[in-house]
Parts: structure tokens; C-alpha cells; sequence
């Protein structure tokens, strides 16, 4: 009784198997176009292949200056707001501009750079000195306005934009300059 | 008199040409990728050419390989990593296949897109539905 179970189990594997073995070529042909169909599907290479582009800017005129950092303006003291932009003249000189800038009022306040990890940027409350690259007095409060940057900053390590006031050692807010 | 017309109108032409291209191009737009799980980083900026047409360029940018992976912009204030935006039913404008998973890149921005509610760069996956990193963009 068992003997005829597994004689019943096992016929039609075997038959399958013989039929494969009958058929070989067209197996494999189709097998074949299986995997590229899959592959073509799932393109598995692309997961690990890097592919680098270079393309080169839109068009800009040669004596147009071209943005090189730029960040956002954001609150620490008092409200502050705007954009913070690095630009290289045609010249070679580098400049700062502020734009759609907005910040509160005060006396002796300051445009300078700062490293992102300066304690008193920290500071919820005035009085701790920012150790700073001074770039000079804030023109105006609000709206368009640049400044002359020194030679020779380092923008990796000075990538931050304060508006700090002197007087009280107040940070009335701070852009982050990221690569343009 | 014919000879005359000529030659203003090849003047007029070629001092247009010279305006045009004394022109430049200016960003108008501009964000940061962020994207941890695909680890996806670089800038997004939205150029305007003189002739007005929209160029998305992505600068020092790097995201991570895939397949069928697309630039799209998003009616969205910004992505979270592997956001579904076919779930999520988020509208979308598709700016092409992505050129290359690093390196600095251009994509047209079809005209007569409203960038008031486009505002936000994605690096999608279309294959998996899923984003790989996104750009919310600001006045530049």
C-alpha cells in the first residue's frame, strides 16, 4: 500500500523531468530570455554603479559676479531674516550681499563671520563675546546690501553669517553658508 | 532704399543678439538636498534665462545609485526620506530621467510651471515609489 503511494507521488515528477531532459535547447533558450527579461526589469547593476555628470552652468555673462555660498538668515536674539550670499567679482574679490534682509534695531551692530560652533552662538542671553572675523558696521536694518570681504577667508571654517551687536555681545541671528 | 533695409535690419539683428547674450542667466531659486537613508546632498538651484525659459541645476550634488530614479518637482513644502508620493498623492512635474547619481546637472523646467506651488526639488525612485531626497527651495 505505501509502495503504490509513493509510485503515485513520485510518476509525474519523473515524467516532468524526462520531458525537460527531451526538451533541453528550448528550456535553456527560454530560461535565458527569462533572466534578461528580469534583468531588464530590475536592472540590478544600476544599485551599484556610480555614474558622474559634469554639466556646465547656464550661460553667464563674463563680467556678471557669480554666487559662490549662500544661506538663509535665521533668528537667535532678536527676529532676523533674509538671505546671505558670497559672491566672486570678476575682479577676483569677494563680497557678501544681504537680501530681502530684515533684522531688529540696535546700536553698534555687526556684520561678521563666525564658525558654526562658537559658544556664544549657543547663548539664549547677551553677553558672551562671539570670536569673530569682523566684515563691518550693518549698513541698514532692512533691505539690499554688500560688503568687502578680506582675502583669504576660510569658508570652511568661518561658515557662518552673525549680525552681532558690539555693544550688548548679542547675536541677533546667523545664516549658514553652504557651496553654491 | 532695398539695400538700405538690409542693412538695419541685420544691425538691429545683431546688436538684439549681442543684448540677448550679454544677458546672463540668474538663479532665481535655491535650496539644499537632505536625504539620510539614500544619503542625498548637493544644491538645487532654479536658473532664468534670458529668454525666460526655467533651468533646474543641481550642484555638488550625490545621492545614491538605483534604478529608474527622477528629478520631479513637488507641490509640497518639502519630502521625508522614502516619502511615497503615489500614496501620498502628492502633484508632481517631471523633469527627466536623473543624469548621473553625482556631479553637477541641468533639467528644463517645462514652461508654465506655477514655481509658487512647485517648490520643492525631489530625487524620486519610481521603481520603488520612493524619495531619496528632497530640496525645499527659497528665494534665492
Amino acid at each position: 500500500m505505501a509502495g503504490a503511494t509513493f509510485e503515485a507521488v513520485q510518476k509525474p515528477e519523473n515524467s516532468m523531468i524526462s520531458f525537460i531532459r527531451k526538451h533541453k535547447i528550448i528550456f535553456a533558450v527560454a530560461s535565458l530570455i527569462v533572466a534578461g527579461a528580469l534583468w531588464y526589469l530590475f536592472r540590478p547593476e544600476e544599485l551599484f554603479i556610480n555614474k558622474r555628470v559634469n554639466e556646465p552652468a547656464p550661460f553667464a555673462a563674463n563680467d556678471a559676479a557669480q554666487p559662490i555660498y549662500t544661506g538663509t538668515l535665521s533668528e537667535k536674539l532678536h527676529e532676523t531674516s533674509g538671505r546671505a550670499t558670497v559672491y566672486r567679482q570678476p575682479d577676483g574679490t569677494l563680497t557678501l550681499r544681504l537680501t530681502d534682509f530684515h533684522t531688529s534695531n540696535g546700536s553698534d551692530v555687526h556684520v561678521v563671520l563666525t564658525t558654526a560652533n562658537d559658544p556664544a552662538l549657543q547663548s539664549k542671553v547677551p553677553g558672551k563675546a562671539l570670536s569673530s572675523i569682523d566684515i563691518g558696521e550693518l549698513k541698514g536694518n532692512e533691505g539690499d546690501q554688500e560688503y568687502k570681504l578680506p582675502p583669504n577667508i576660510d569658508f570652511a571654517r568661518y561658515s557662518t553669517v552673525a549680525i552681532y551687536c558690539e555693544r550688548f555681545k548679542a547675536v541677533f541671528g546667523t545664516a549658514t553658508l553652504q557651496p553654491f | 532704399m532695398n539695400r538700405l533695409l538690409k542693412l538695419t535690419s541685420v544691425a538691429i539683428l545683431s546688436f538684439a543678439a549681442a543684448a540677448a547674450f550679454a544677458q546672463s542667466s540668474t538663479p532665481i531659486e535655491t535650496g539644499v538636498f537632505h536625504g539620510r537613508l539614500h544619503s542625498t546632498s548637493g544644491r538645487a538651484s532654479i536658473y532664468k534665462e534670458p529668454n525666460g525659459k526655467l533651468i533646474l541645476r543641481l550642484t555638488h550634488f550625490k545621492t545614491s545609485n538605483g534604478p529608474d530614479v527622477h528629478v520631479l518637482l513637488i507641490a509640497a513644502n518639502d519630502a521625508q526620506d522614502n516619502d511615497n508620493f503615489l500614496k501620498n498623492n502628492v502633484q508632481r512635474v517631471e523633469l527627466g530621467m536623473l543624469k548621473g547619481n553625482e556631479g553637477d546637472q541641468n533639467y528644463e523646467i517645462p514652461a508654465g510651471t506655477d514655481l509658487t506651488k512647485f517648490h520643492t526639488v525631489a530625487v524620486y525612485c519610481e521603481r520603488f515609489n520612493a524619495t531619496f531626497g528632497a530640496a525645499p527651495l527659497k528665494k534665492f
